[in-house]
């Protein structure tokens, strides 16, 4: 790294920014200005919601906007068309909601399926971090939307933006004590880290501004003015299943477990992220690190901590370069780990083992220790909506709700558990999932698949990703059946771009938007989402995918081991080379050698 | 003027005496004409001396107030002919809008002329509502020795055909006063026969000394010929669509189709606020059905007139009379005789009435039962200070679906799918000085205009902006959604941006569950909006006059309540000053 390192004397846990820093912020990133500007992140959001002409805000309100958890958008297949109709851009915002370990209750469910109705399109979409997002809100319908939210007891405060976002727990709860654990701890971590500002409140439920109060140490105790160089992103994991995708995220918690399933402190993970830009070797996907073992009642000042030393460590001069992993990159993993030693005033232990077996979702009916059941059903791309002529997952999830008397968990894979069923309700969910043709599995490669939405409402889509993906999977089916390898379990994930939300960078197969119909594929990733994959095959067009897979596949076929995944096969018989934890991402990337047919 | 040559060449009189004579009685009336004969008459037999003092002094003009009820100008129009003809014959007419009609001075009108449109479902046209309530009213006053004559204009594609023009002619005679000359009911197609009962009427209201003048002259027929040029021409101009485009998005369930005419010989001297007629041509399936219907495919000729000519698709009381007078089709007349043909017209059109009753059909039928494909005007949507010699309109395709048979507007769906870049229309200019910027550039205009209704103010804009107006300007504009229906939204955001557009407030219905209109905003804004008007605002609503211009109308007066703490009835008379002071003004189809 070529950045001198620093170390700080004494933490500046206040770190109050004079006019003469505002003066000098010259060189800092143009995120930062606006964060400094904003009054606690108001910008001029109140008015611009008033300028009726538009259907979009200004640009550093657009900036501003992510924090309170929402992305202005508009829809990309209409471009074309509108100047010549005489029409602006067709605006709109996604919504991204706060659901800390994505447990939401029935009578939520349905006040979100009210929503989806009224303002998105008649579509809730569950992300790939365990939440649900509105597509298609215009802005004359935000406050409103956001009132409904709100009213049932949720909000989208730091859904988006350069803060400690939406906190994924494990979900599937078999281990019930350790899944309880987890979830708990998830949502002590989004309380505790949660942005103060009133300002979410004042502009959308036109609350009262917080006369006084703008003391910074009163304000944002935690944050100061200008929050997060960038965003932060936390996860928490019980082993044996990494559903989480633990190493993909600035920080995780892997639940360390005795031999009664019971929760006795957690190893804490540092320092994974997947987001890079094409062409800038600078940028890379990385996995986090094992930092050390902490007990559970230190687990939530840990969490402060190691984002209280992001939050003054971190680049503010270079988005590209701000994320954790960049920070501990420059720093060092030891360096960083005695910071936040010294912040929460005692040593970490060493890690404890534990072992991952997968990323994915158990699809189907399990039971927990406790004797209740759960649902796993497998969302298309975490779609929920009523397809045209196929699985109606909006009214009859709906339906269900109506009727469920345990939760809803959202998974990391876009898919959608109703958990703590009585087992004598079991029954009457069963009947409404057959009536409505939701779908309790899928292949084995769409089972383990994740594509981004991309196109056409996410501004950085440079490629289709939800749209296409089932297209291709349904190819690669057909080639995988060829050659015997229709059951076996392979990860799958496409984005429309390199910033990564589908986590592309950790699937076995992984394909990132390049062009229209191009994509960098990318192989060679572990089953348990425990190492990198690396470029094999820049700017593939979608029609040649398969027959750059097909002799991958008929190698695997005839030369993997017992229980060999795909992506270690690939390393082991020479296809593509290791990356070990990011740095070395975009080196030795290619074919190692041809992969001929048969 | 030209002056009259009354006397022939002929008379034995000097050329320099025959001008003084023509000075003279060219501009006496009737009245002074038939005085001047009695006099001649009477000096004759006195053996030449003249009298030591006139038997009378010379009576003045008779006094002819011709009122009308206008909303498209049509009635407008045929009251200006009127005074005009009735100057020639030596009345002194006097012309008021129904608009600024003060009822309480009809009893001393002596002769009265009404000219009346009927609006929508029987109404009269929004600038006449006052006076003509006060006229049906209880507090009218007697009209005992008024005579008096009533033009109906209507437009038969409604059920209340006329019914103003009908219930105003009843009312004078209830009130006492005279009937003159019979009433005339008049379609679309009004032009001739209102030349022909203008004539008529004023026989029938001239002086009855004056019936036989001594000098035989047809003053109608000199009169016809003069005062045209002060006229626009009622010849149709060909243009061509330079730009054709649906400015909704192609996610909208609606269709407006943006058109730029461009006039090869320049655009006529046109105003923001006029209108433009356009002469579309039928649907050709359906033309081809009605042919086949009235087994007539053959005739390539009738074809092009239907096509062309003559209305096919409205359908009337009258057309069914005609159609059983063609063909005597029992059942269809039996229609008639039961009274139930009012009812089944509703949503029918003629090939509905072909197809239900089949006959044999000439051509000569076929014309007969229809009436001329009339024009229809669409508000003009530019400023020649901004397009030039273009002239755009903004129209909106009206589809929808009766009696199970898909129906569309004329002239909307020919625009909409039969034109394109490149094609040719026949348009007319109709100008409407009921709906003009104010003259002062200064002062601030309030517009309101949902859909298509926003296209004379996007021409107001286009105004204020090149004569850079100092007065500040709001736009209230509504549609279903905001991402698909925002007509000319690009312009409103450069306006706004460069201030020819002072504010913005925008209603769509469909973006949420409950319904949200243009009045809505109007009342959210009532005390902005009041505050606007008593800085001396113009208001304009242009648009829907069934519905929407009365509720604008109504959240105005409510504004009033509510920014002033005023009485429903002094709100009230708040906006019915407004009206009368022509600051409150409407363009509503």
């Amino acid at each position: 790294m070529t950045d001198t390192k620093r170390v700080y004397e004494t933490p500046p846990t206040e770190r109050p920014i004079t006019n003469a820093e505002a003066a000098r912020a010259a060189q800092l990133a143009a995120n930062e200005h606006i964060k400094i500007a904003s009054g606690y992140l108001r910008g001029t959001l109140a008015d611009g919601l008033l300028k009726h002409a538009t259907g979009a805000i200004s640009e550093d309100d657009g900036q501003l906007v992510k924090f309170h958890g929402m992305y202005l958008q508009d829809d990309r297949d209409l471009r074309p068309e509108r100047t010549k109709k005489k029409l602006d851009k067709a605006y709109s915002f996604m919504i991204r909601l706060r659901i800390a370990g994505g447990v939401i209750s029935p009578k939520q469910w349905l006040v979100l399926d009210d929503i989806a109705r009224t303002y998105a399109g008649n579509a809730l979409r569950a992300t790939t971090r365990q939440t649900f997002q509105y597509h298609g809100v215009i802005k004359s319908n935000l406050k409103r939307t956001m009132a409904a939210i709100d009213a049932t007891l949720l909000d989208t405060i730091a859904a988006c933006g350069d803060v400690n976002r939406n906190v994924m727990a494990a979900t599937n709860p078999a281990q019930a004590g350790a899944h309880r654990a987890a979830y708990q701890l998830a949502k002590d971590i989004s309380d505790s880290l949660l942005p103060k500002t009133s300002a979410w409140r004042e502009i959308w439920l036109d609350g009262e501004r917080v006369a006084g109060g703008e003391e910074e140490a009163e304000v944002e105790p935690v944050y100061g003015r200008t929050y997060l160089p960038r965003k932060f992103k936390t996860v928490v994991a019980v082993p044996p299943s990494n559903e989480v995708d633990i190493f993909a995220h600035d920080l995780g918690f892997i639940a360390i477990l005795d031999e009664k399933n019971q929760v006795t402190g957690w190893n804490v993970t540092v320092g994974g992220g997947m987001g890079m830009t094409h062409g800038e070797p600078d940028t890379f996907p990385r996995t986090a690190d094992v930092m050390g073992f902490v007990e559970p009642e230190d687990a939530i000042k840990v969490a402060e901590a190691v984002m209280t030393v992001q939050r003054d460590w971190g680049n503010r001069k270079n988005r590209k370069n701000a994320r954790l992993k960049y920070t501990i990159e420059r720093y060092g993993l030891d360096a960083f780990r005695a910071e936040v030693e010294t912040r929460i005033g005692k040593p970490l232990a060493a890690p404890k083992p534990f072992t991952f077996t997968n990323n994915g979702d158990r699809f189907g009916w399990t039971e927990g220790d406790d004797g209740r059941h759960h649902l796993t059903l497998y969302v298309p791309s975490g779609r929920i909506k009523d397809i045209e002529g196929g699985a109606q997952f909006l009214s009859g999830l709906r339906r269900i709700a109506e009727v469920h008397t345990g939760d809803f968990r959202l998974t990391a894979n876009q898919n959608v558990i109703i958990a703590n069923v009585p087992a004598e309700q079991r029954a009457a969910i069963e009947a409404l999932v057959d009536e409505y043709g939701l779908t309790k599995g899928a292949g084995a490669l769409r089972r383990n698949s994740i594509a981004c939405v991309a196109l056409p409402t996410c501004g950085l889509a440079l490629a289709e990703s939800e749209r296409y993906l089932p297209d291709l999977m349904t190819e690669l089916e057909q080639s995988l059946a060829s050659h015997g390898l229709a059951e076996e379990e392979i990860t799958i994930r496409s984005t429309g771009c390199p910033n990564g939300c589908a986590r592309p960078f950790i699937a076995e197969i992984g394909l990132v938007g390049r062009g229209p119909e191009r994509y960098h594929l990318y192989l060679g990733a572990a089953f348990d989402g425990s190492r990198l994959s690396k470029l094999y095959r820049e700017d593939v067009q979608a029609s040649e995918i398969r027959d750059t897979l097909d002799p991958l596949f008929a190698d695997y076929a005839k030369g993997r081991q017992p229980g060999e995944h795909f992506g270690d096969y690939l390393i082991r018989a020479g296809h593509v080379a290791r990356t070990t934890n990011g740095p070395d991402f975009h080196e030795r990337t290619g074919a190692l050698k041809p992969a001929l047919q048969g | 003027m030209s002056r009259q040559n009354l006397l022939p060449r002929t008379a034995p009189f000097g050329d320099g005496e025959r001008a003084s004579l023509d000075a003279v009685l060219g501009a006496a009336s009737p009245t002074q004409r038939a005085w001047l004969a009695g006099f001649l008459a009477g000096l004759d037999a006195a053996g030449g001396q003249p009298a030591a003092v006139p038997a009378a002094p010379p009576k003045a003009a008779a006094p002819l107030t011709v009122i009308y009820a206008s909303e498209s100008g049509n009635s407008e129009a045929l009251a200006g002919t009127v005074a005009k003809l009735a100057r020639k014959q030596g009345f002194k007419p006097k012309v008021v809008d129904f608009a600024d009609l003060d009822v309480a001075t009809l009893p001393k009108a002596g002769k009265l002329v009404a000219i009346a449109a009927t609006w929508g479902e029987g109404e009269p046209p929004a600038r006449g509502v006052r006076a003509y309530g006060e006229l049906m009213g209880e507090g009218a006053p007697r009209l005992d020795g008024v005579e008096f004559a009533v033009l109906a204009l209507g437009d038969t594609s409604y059920a209340e055909f006329c019914a103003i023009g009908k219930a105003l002619d009843a009312r004078f005679e209830a009130l006492g006063g005279k009937r003159a000359a019979e009433r005339a009911d008049l379609d679309l197609d009004f032009e001739k026969p209102a030349a022909d009962w203008i004539k008529a009427t004023l026989k029938a209201l001239a002086p009855a000394e004056a019936a036989d003048n001594v000098v035989a002259v047809d003053f109608a027929r000199v009169a016809a010929g003069e005062d045209d040029e002060a006229e626009p021409s009622r010849e149709p101009l060909v243009v061509e669509v330079v730009e054709h485009v649906n400015l909704n998005s192609s996610r909208s369930d609606k269709e407006t189709i943006h058109l730029a005419l461009a006039f090869e010989d320049g655009a006529p001297a046109y105003e923001p606020g006029d209108s433009l007629e356009l002469f579309p041509e039928n649907d050709p399936q359906l033309v081809d059905e009605i042919l086949t219907a009235a087994g007539l495919s053959g005739d390539a000729a009738l074809r092009n007139a239907l096509l062309a000519e003559r209305d096919i698709t409205t359908l009337s009381a009258a057309t069914i009379e005609r159609f059983v007078k063609a063909t005597g089709h029992t059942d269809a007349q039996r229609l008639i005789e039961s009274g139930e043909a009012k009812a089944w017209i509703e949503g029918r059109h003629l090939i509905d009435l072909i197809a239900t009753f089949p006959a044999t059909l000439t051509a000569e039928h076929l014309t007969a039962i229809t009436r001329p494909l009339p024009p229809r005007a669409y508000s003009i949507a530019s400023s020649r200070k901004e397009v030039g010699d273009e002239v755009h309109l903004a129209i909106v395709a009206v589809r929808y679906e009766t009696h199970g048979r898909a129906r569309s507007g004329v002239a909307s769906v020919h625009v909409a799918d039969r034109i394109r870049d490149g094609a040719k229309l026949r348009v007319r200019l109709k100008p409407n000085r009921h709906f003009r910027l104010p003259q002062d550039p200064a002062t601030d205009i309030i517009m309101v205009g949902p859909g298509t209704g926003v296209a004379p103010f996007r021409a107001f804009v286009q105004e204020r902006r090149a004569i850079e107006a100092p007065g500040r300007s709001w736009l209230f504009f509504g549609d279903r959604h905001f991402l698909h229906d925002f007509l000319y939204q690009l312009e409103w955001q450069e306006a706004l941006e460069d201030r020819s557009l002072t504010q913005i407030d925008v209603a769509f219905s469909r973006d949420q569950p409950e319904k949200v209109y243009v009045q809505d905003r109007i009342t959210h804004h009532a005390r902005e909006l009041v505050s606007w008007l008593d800085g001396g605002a113009h208001f304009y609503v242009c648009g829907d006059a069934k519905n929407m211009a009365k509720d604008v109308r109504n959240a105005v007066v409510k504004a009033y309540e509510t920014a002033k703490g005023l009485s429903p009835a002094k709100a009230e008379a708040q906006v019915a000053a407004l009206e009368r002071s022509h600051r409150y003004q409407q363009d509503v189809y």
